[in-house]
């Protein structure tokens, strides 16, 4: 047995206890590339007097006043307030209530799961072309109704510039309720049985035990389910897209095809960086305190 | 309380309905003549059933200037979405596999910054992105898609496999590393043979948000490289001598099958692909 | 062949040093028990042996060579650990030959060893079961099969019985000390339980915040103990320790039942002339006991106690009295017919008794 057979064979041992920074490196690389680097990239342009190409000539905060005044980015700004509010309230809602119901032992809960979560296997734009039939002034809903015997009936929230937001909502909570009802679920499946026990000794009757004693524990997966709607609210452009094209006119934009239309179609660059960059801001504004008190959580817990 | 049960199971099925009934819709529309949808409405069955929708949609219907159908669509986002599962799914598992057992000073914080990207509005990232692929002469291509279908992966898969590898206990790494076996040795006697539930997950929520994705798809695409559902889109938008709304629910129905049929056979496993991104993120 | 040498071998986690100085020198073929509280350092000893961690100073050899920076494969040590560590989706005769497999050894070789460590351990009838098909018992021969197959300088256990239930744990003590009679290689081995430490070890080296506090013989660490700790750590019941004063003359003084004994310790001599006033009287509760006429010399005391409480343990009864307002264990026979309670004889050996300084626990001699 010779000295050599065991001495680390320089270059094999050197490169093995490297190897899970090699792994990585790739990653990292596309990371600070293209992540951290375009978001510096699209902020530095959100600054120039870019159009259809990158000028690098800085004019200060001049895209982002352009954009505020821009009417159409005024209706986007106020249709994701709207859209947002409604998107996540009613999603909780049914969410939760179909939960609550769920978990009341139901037989072929299973095939139900199912079918409430479904529609989250589509595609948004898949979304958007059955609503929009579905939708549809004359022959959609309008006719259905009407056939039913309710002749002056009229449903054409599609083509109205005040109600064509609401059509998004309706399609956005169809495709994403199941998906929050599917995280009420499993948090309530989490919840302590013997909690409900004591509140009915306590001579609580169902409703009370669910509005004082469940819903306080469940506090956790609202405030998940919140983030994740508000982030799908912020980036909806599919089914914007192919719902109504955000109309009519851009009756029901939301600021991310607002971006896209004046960033590729309108060859206004600087404008879309701008618009991209305040998005980036409103995650950031939810994201960033959701994450601060859940490390300063888990430090105190 | 029976009232109270049948109640309950009353308003679910109400829901169940309700969750259905645009699936109801768009196969019913998309078996009937253009006749019939003036004539009836949206919940009347087809009197004389027809493919005709499902023929054109897959063959002839047009998609902007062409009318080749969905068909060389469906064919583009098969090209893009199995390169782009395999990598970014490979990419993660080995990824994961550093994070959970080979941390060295940075490595968590590496982890982070990599969750912290997953949050980000794609839109900060379009334009530079664009410019990026066009360096590179991927504009407009199916692997420059690819591509960017991967780099924006990596960090939801490589979530996935780190938090699944983590609980695998340590003290097996050190016996396997006591007996001889090296890094990869490890990875391949050791994680792999466990991980066939995490690939399962991994893969089937890399499949659903690649091939449903519209974004990517809508900016990075050019004539003749787009996936099906900017061709879906276009079908939609398309209006060449009257709107046949039979061809559009075949086409949308088209586009969405290979992901209900996924969902249907493989259905737990998404479910807990969608948890398990979510409620950890 | 297998002696192991630690030399000053020192670890730091960031800013916490749990390994402060160790050295430790293991004849070839010696049954060497590393015992001690949590956190005290001896699993990260361990690792550090076995080149699972990198030591942050100090040198390890190896049969005389230096292992320091070889990676834990190239160490020939074998380990068998607390959770067994075995394989899930392996059978039993890969788990144990997978080390082998890794060296490049042939697949006739492989089963031929195999087949010789699973006689030996008697679970050759368990070759093709997965560890999940296993009894806690069965999956801790399996790791040790792993490590015999290997056929390594240097054993290394990590508290291997510890998630064995109390028989089992007896029986596969003396499987243990069997083994290593057999083999005849060196063993270092960490446990918690004091027992286990005295009934297998050649040499117990007893640690506490990352120091030896002593390394010595079963014997020796129980009769002749270096400081307070250790004298405390070994033993059950425990020693007891009672602070007293010492008078001009070397004896110590005890206050029992309200009057004070002056007593004379095999020390006392040597305190004579020393300027020590207090000091801690060590002595185990076996060496208070009932009078036994066949016993006697300078050391022995005859006394009256008062028990307050007795605890029978079938062999012994444990009763606990008082000396110097400290509580005071003694172990009596059961067959002496005393009860607790007031006025009752014992006899005081004291010819083992150890003194302690108060400030440091460090052996007063």
């Amino acid at each position: 047995m010779t000295q050599n057979a065991h001495k680390r064979s320089g270059i094999a041992d050197l490169l093995e206890a490297w190897l899970p920074k090699i792994i990585l490196a790739p990653t990292t690389l596309a990371m600070i590339v293209c992540m951290y680097g375009f978001i510096l990239w699209t902020g530095a342009l959100s600054f120039t007097k870019s159009r259809m190409l990158p000028q690098w000539e800085f004019v200060g905060f001049l895209q982002f006043e352009k954009l505020f005044a821009n009417p159409r980015w005024d209706v986007a700004l106020s249709n994701l307030v709207v859209f947002g509010f409604l998107f996540i309230a009613i999603s909780l809602l049914i969410g939760l209530l179909l939960a609550i119901f769920l978990d009341q032992k139901i037989r072929g809960e299973g095939a139900i799961r199912t079918i409430y979560l479904y529609p989250m296997a589509v595609s948004f734009v898949v979304t958007g072309t059955a609503w929009k039939w579905i939708l549809n002034p004359g022959l959609g809903i309008e006719k259905l109704v009407r056939d039913f015997g309710f002749t002056d009936f009229e449903f054409r929230w599609l083509v109205d510039q005040e109600m064509a937001i609401y059509t998004i909502v309706i399609a956005a909570v169809w495709q994403s309720s199941g998906f929050v009802m599917a995280m009420f679920l499993a948090g309530l499946r989490g919840v302590d049985d013997s909690l409900v026990k004591a509140a009915q000794i306590d001579g609580a009757n169902a409703w009370q035990s669910y509005w004082h004693v469940i819903l306080p524990i469940l506090r956790p997966v609202f405030f998940s389910a919140i983030v994740i709607l508000s982030h799908i609210a912020i980036k909806s452009f599919d089914l914007v897209q192919a719902l109504t094209g955000g109309g009519p006119g851009y009756a029901s934009d939301l600021p991310a095809n607002f971006m896209y239309t004046f960033a590729f179609n309108r060859a206004q660059m600087g404008i879309g960086a701008a618009s991209a960059m305040i998005m980036l801001f409103g995650v950031l504004a939810i994201l960033v305190p959701y994450l601060y008190s859940e490390l300063r959580g888990s430090n105190r817990g | 309380m029976a009232i109270g049960r049948i109640g309950i199971y009353a308003l679910l099925l109400a829901f169940a309905a309700v969750y259905l009934m645009p699936l109801y819709v768009m196969v019913m529309t998309s078996l009937k003549d253009i006749e019939e949808i003036r004539q009836g409405n949206l919940l009347s069955l087809p009197e004389s059933p027809t493919f005709y929708a499902w023929v054109k949609a897959w063959g002839s219907a047009c998609t902007g200037s062409e009318c080749e159908g969905l068909a060389p669509f469906f064919f583009n986002s098969i090209r893009i979405v199995v390169p782009a599962v395999l990598i970014s799914t490979l990419i993660g598992a080995l990824n994961g596999y550093v994070l959970a057992k080979w941390k060295f000073r940075g490595s968590e914080l590496l982890f982070g910054a990599l969750l912290f990207g997953c949050f980000i509005p794609f839109q900060v990232i379009l334009l530079p992105m664009a410019r990026l692929l066009a360096t590179l002469g991927l504009a407009n291509t199916v692997t420059g898609l690819v591509l960017v279908h991967v780099i924006y992966g990596i960090a939801f898969t490589t979530l996935f496999f780190r938090n699944f590898y983590v609980s695998v206990p340590n003290e097996l790494v050190k016996a396997a590393q006591l007996d001889g076996a090296n890094f990869f040795q490890i990875f391949r006697h050791i994680f792999l043979p466990i991980s066939v539930p995490i690939f399962t997950v991994t893969i089937i929520w890399q499949f659903t948000q690649i091939w449903n994705d519209f974004l990517f798809g809508v900016v990075y695409s050019g004539p003749g490289t787009q996936p099906i559902t900017v061709a879906l889109n276009n079908l939609v938008n398309t209006s060449v001598g009257g709107k046949e709304y039979n061809v559009d629910m075949a086409a949308a129905l088209i586009a969405a099958l290979p992901t209900l049929v996924v969902y249907v056979l493989a259905g737990k496993y998404f479910v807990r692909g969608l948890t398990a991104g979510a409620v950890k993120g | 062949m297998g002696s192991l040498t630690i030399s000053n071998v020192t670890k730091t986690f960031g800013s916490t040093e749990v390994l402060k100085g160790i050295n430790i020198d293991i004849a070839d073929g010696e049954f060497l028990i590393l015992v001690g509280p949590s956190g005290c350092g001896k699993s990260t000893l361990m690792n550090t042996i076995a080149g699972l961690e990198d030591v942050s100073s100090g040198q390890l050899l190896l049969a005389n060579e230096d292992v320091t920076d070889r990676s834990p494969k190239d160490r020939d040590i074998a380990m068998v650990f607390q959770s067994y560590a075995l394989y899930p989706t392996m059978n039993v005769a890969r788990n144990i030959s997978f080390g082998l497999e890794m060296r490049g050894v042939p697949k006739a070789e492989r089963d031929r060893k195999v087949e010789e460590v699973s006689t030996l351990l008697q679970i050759n009838h368990l070759l093709d079961r997965k560890p999940s098909q296993l009894s806690g018992g069965q999956r801790q021969r399996v790791a040790m099969g792993r490590a015999l197959a290997r056929s390594p300088r240097v054993y290394l256990f990590d508290e291997p019985l510890s998630n064995l239930d109390a028989k089992l744990r007896v029986e596969m003590r003396t499987e243990i000390k069997k083994l290593h009679k057999r083999l005849g290689t060196t063993i270092v081995y960490v446990t918690h339980d004091q027992i286990e430490a005295m009934t297998l070890a050649d040499r117990i080296a007893v640690m506490k915040d990352g120091l030896v506090q002593q390394l010595g013989t079963p014997n020796e660490i129980y009769d002749d103990p270096a400081n307070q700790f250790v004298a405390g750590f070994m033993g059950s019941p425990p020693m007891n320790f009672v602070p007293c004063e010492v008078a001009e003359d070397g004896s110590i003084a005890i206050r029992n039942r309200g009057a004070v004994v002056s007593l004379k310790v095999p020390q006392s001599d040597h305190l004579k002339g020393q300027d020590v006033r207090k000091v801690i009287l060590g002595l185990r509760p076996e060496m208070i006991t009932e009078p036994k006429p066949e016993r006697s010399g300078e050391w022995i005391v005859n006394m009256t106690m008062d028990f307050d409480v007795t605890e029978p343990m079938g062999a012994d009864t444990i009763a606990i009295g008082e000396w110097n307002d400290v509580e005071v264990l003694a172990r009596l026979s059961p067959e002496a017919g005393l009860s607790a309670g007031e006025n009752t004889s014992v006899q005081v050996d004291l010819s083992k008794a150890c003194l302690f300084d108060p400030k440091s626990g460090e052996r007063v001699r």
